[in-house]
C-alpha cells in the first residue's frame, strides 16, 4: 500500500513538475532561455539521425479560431493580463469590432508577423535539420528560420525589427526550445490584445503524440504585459488524402483586394467576376 | 441593383454555420446575423488564395439578372472541406446560402452551396465564435 501511496507521489510529481518549471519567473526572455539552456546543459547534440519525427502536414488544432490563447473562455476574454494602456487599448478595439469597425493590418498581405504568426490557421510544415528548423505557414508562405547550430541572435548593430524576429534554439532531447526577439509590434490576432517591438518569447516546442505537436510559449512584452503570458498552442496533423502545401500569393484575385474605410472598416472593391489578379502597379494613361 | 429573387432571409442565427472568417481580412463586411439563400446558376468558381470567389447569376423578380460573389476560403480549406474545382461547373445550377455584405451590394459570404442533385457543399462548417480569421 506505501509502495503504491509513494509511486502515485511520484507520478504527480512528474506531471506537475513541467508546469511548475514553466511557472518559474524570470526576469526578461533571454534570462528564461539561458536557464533552460543551461538546465539541458547546452542541448542535446543532435544530428540527422537523431532529429525528431515531424513529417507530414500540420494545422492549428480546430476549434480555437481566433483566440490566441486555446485557454482563453472566450475570443473577447484575454488571459493576458495587461497594463492599463493595453487593457484600456484591447477595450477599445473589441467596441469598435462589436461596431463591425476593424481593419487587420495584414488585410494587404503583409505577414501577420510573429507572435501572431502562432495562431494563423491553414495548413503548418515543420522542416527539421541538424543547424536549423524551418516553420512554415502556408499563408504567405510565412516561414520562421530556427538557427541550432549555436550562433547567438544578430548582432545589435546589425539587427532591425522583423515580422517573425530573430530566432535561435536548441534541442532538449525531443523538444525544440527557441529564443525570438527583434520583433515588430503587432497585434496577437483579430480582437486580441496589441504587442509592442519589445516583445521576446521563449517556446518549446515537442510532438506530444503521433498526431499533436504542441508549442508551450512564454511572452515578455514589459510595456502590454504585466506579467509573462505562457499559452500553450497546438497543432493537429492534418489527414485529408492528396492534401499539399502551395504557394500562396495575395494578388491571385482582384476579388480579394479590400480598403479601409473613412470610419476604419474594411470593404471590398469588388470589381466581379472574371476579374483577374490584382496588379498594383499601372501604366501611366 | 433591382431586388434579388432571395429565397429566405434568415437573422438571428450567429451560432449557427455562417463565420465571418476571412484569410487576411476582417469579415465585417458582412452580415454578422443576416442569412440570405439564394438560387442560381454557376458563372465561374475561383479557386484562388486567399479567397475563392463562387459567381452565381441570379434572376432577380423582374426578370434581370445580376452576378452574386460568394467568398468562402482558400483552396486548401475549401479541399479539406471536400470542395474541389469541378464540384461546381459553369452552367450548374445551385443554392446558395451566405452572410450577405452590409453596404447591399450583391456578395455574401459563403457558408453552403446545394447542387440540383441534393450535395451539400459546406464551405464553412465551425461555429461563428469559433473560426479563425485568417
Amino acid at each position: 500500500m506505501r509502495n503504491r501511496i509513494c509511486v502515485g507521489a511520484a507520478l504527480i510529481i512528474w506531471v506537475l513538475l513541467p508546469v511548475c518549471a514553466s511557472a518559474q519567473e524570470y526576469r526578461n526572455a533571454t534570462e528564461h532561455f539561458d536557464a533552460l539552456k543551461r538546465e539541458a546543459k547546452g542541448g542535446t547534440k543532435i544530428t540527422w539521425d537523431k532529429l525528431p519525427d515531424w513529417t507530414g502536414i500540420w494545422t492549428r488544432t480546430p476549434g480555437i479560431g481566433l483566440k490566441f490563447d486555446p485557454a482563453q473562455p472566450s475570443l473577447q476574454q484575454t488571459t493576458a493580463q495587461l497594463t492599463p494602456e493595453f487593457a484600456r487599448k484591447h477595450k477599445e478595439k473589441l467596441e469598435r469590432v462589436a461596431k463591425g469597425i476593424e481593419w487587420d493590418p495584414i488585410s494587404n498581405c503583409i505577414p501577420p508577423g510573429y507572435p501572431r504568426w502562432l495562431t494563423e490557421p491553414f495548413l503548418r510544415e515543420f522542416a527539421l535539420r541538424p543547424e536549423q528548423t524551418l516553420l512554415i505557414n502556408e499563408m504567405v508562405n510565412d516561414i520562421r528560420r530556427i538557427y541550432t547550430d549555436g550562433r547567438g541572435h544578430t548582432p545589435e548593430d546589425e539587427a532591425y525589427p522583423l515580422w517573425n524576429g530573430d530566432s535561435v534554439g536548441f534541442w532538449d532531447g525531443d523538444s525544440l526550445v527557441i529564443h525570438t526577439t527583434q520583433l515588430m509590434g503587432g497585434q496577437y490576432q483579430r480582437s486580441q490584445p496589441d504587442y509592442t517591438d519589445q516583445v521576446e518569447t521563449v517556446e518549446r516546442w515537442r510532438k506530444v503524440d503521433d498526431n499533436t505537436i504542441t508549442a508551450e510559449v512564454t511572452i515578455y512584452d514589459p510595456p502590454a504585459l504585466v506579467k509573462p503570458w505562457h499559452v500553450v498552442q497546438r497543432y493537429s496533423r492534418v489527414t485529408t488524402p492528396g492534401i499539399r502545401i502551395r504557394s500562396w500569393v495575395c494578388e491571385e484575385n482582384a476579388n480579394n483586394e479590400v480598403f479601409q474605410t473613412k470610419e476604419g472598416a474594411t470593404q471590398h472593391v469588388l470589381p466581379g467576376p472574371g476579374a483577374g489578379p490584382i496588379i498594383r502597379s499601372k501604366p501611366e494613361k | 441593383m433591382t431586388r434579388p429573387a432571395i429565397i429566405s432571409v434568415v437573422a438571428g442565427v450567429l451560432m449557427c454555420l455562417a463565420a465571418p472568417t476571412s484569410a487576411h481580412h476582417s469579415g465585417a463586411m458582412f452580415e454578422p446575423e443576416k442569412i440570405i439563400t439564394l438560387k442560381g446558376v454557376v458563372k465561374e468558381f475561383e479557386y484562388t488564395n486567399p479567397h475563392s470567389w463562387l459567381w452565381v447569376t441570379v434572376t432577380n423578380d423582374d426578370q434581370t439578372m445580376t452576378d452574386w460573389g460568394f467568398e468562402a476560403e482558400g483552396p486548401s480549406t475549401l479541399f479539406r472541406a471536400g470542395i474541389k474545382k469541378s464540384d461546381l461547373k459553369p452552367g450548374d445550377i445551385v443554392t446558395v446560402t451566405g452572410r450577405p455584405m452590409r453596404d447591399g451590394r450583391p456578395a455574401a459570404a459563403w457558408i453552403s452551396a446545394t447542387k440540383k442533385d441534393g450535395r451539400v457543399l459546406q464551405a464553412r462548417t465551425a461555429p461563428v465564435t469559433q473560426r479563425s480569421g485568417n
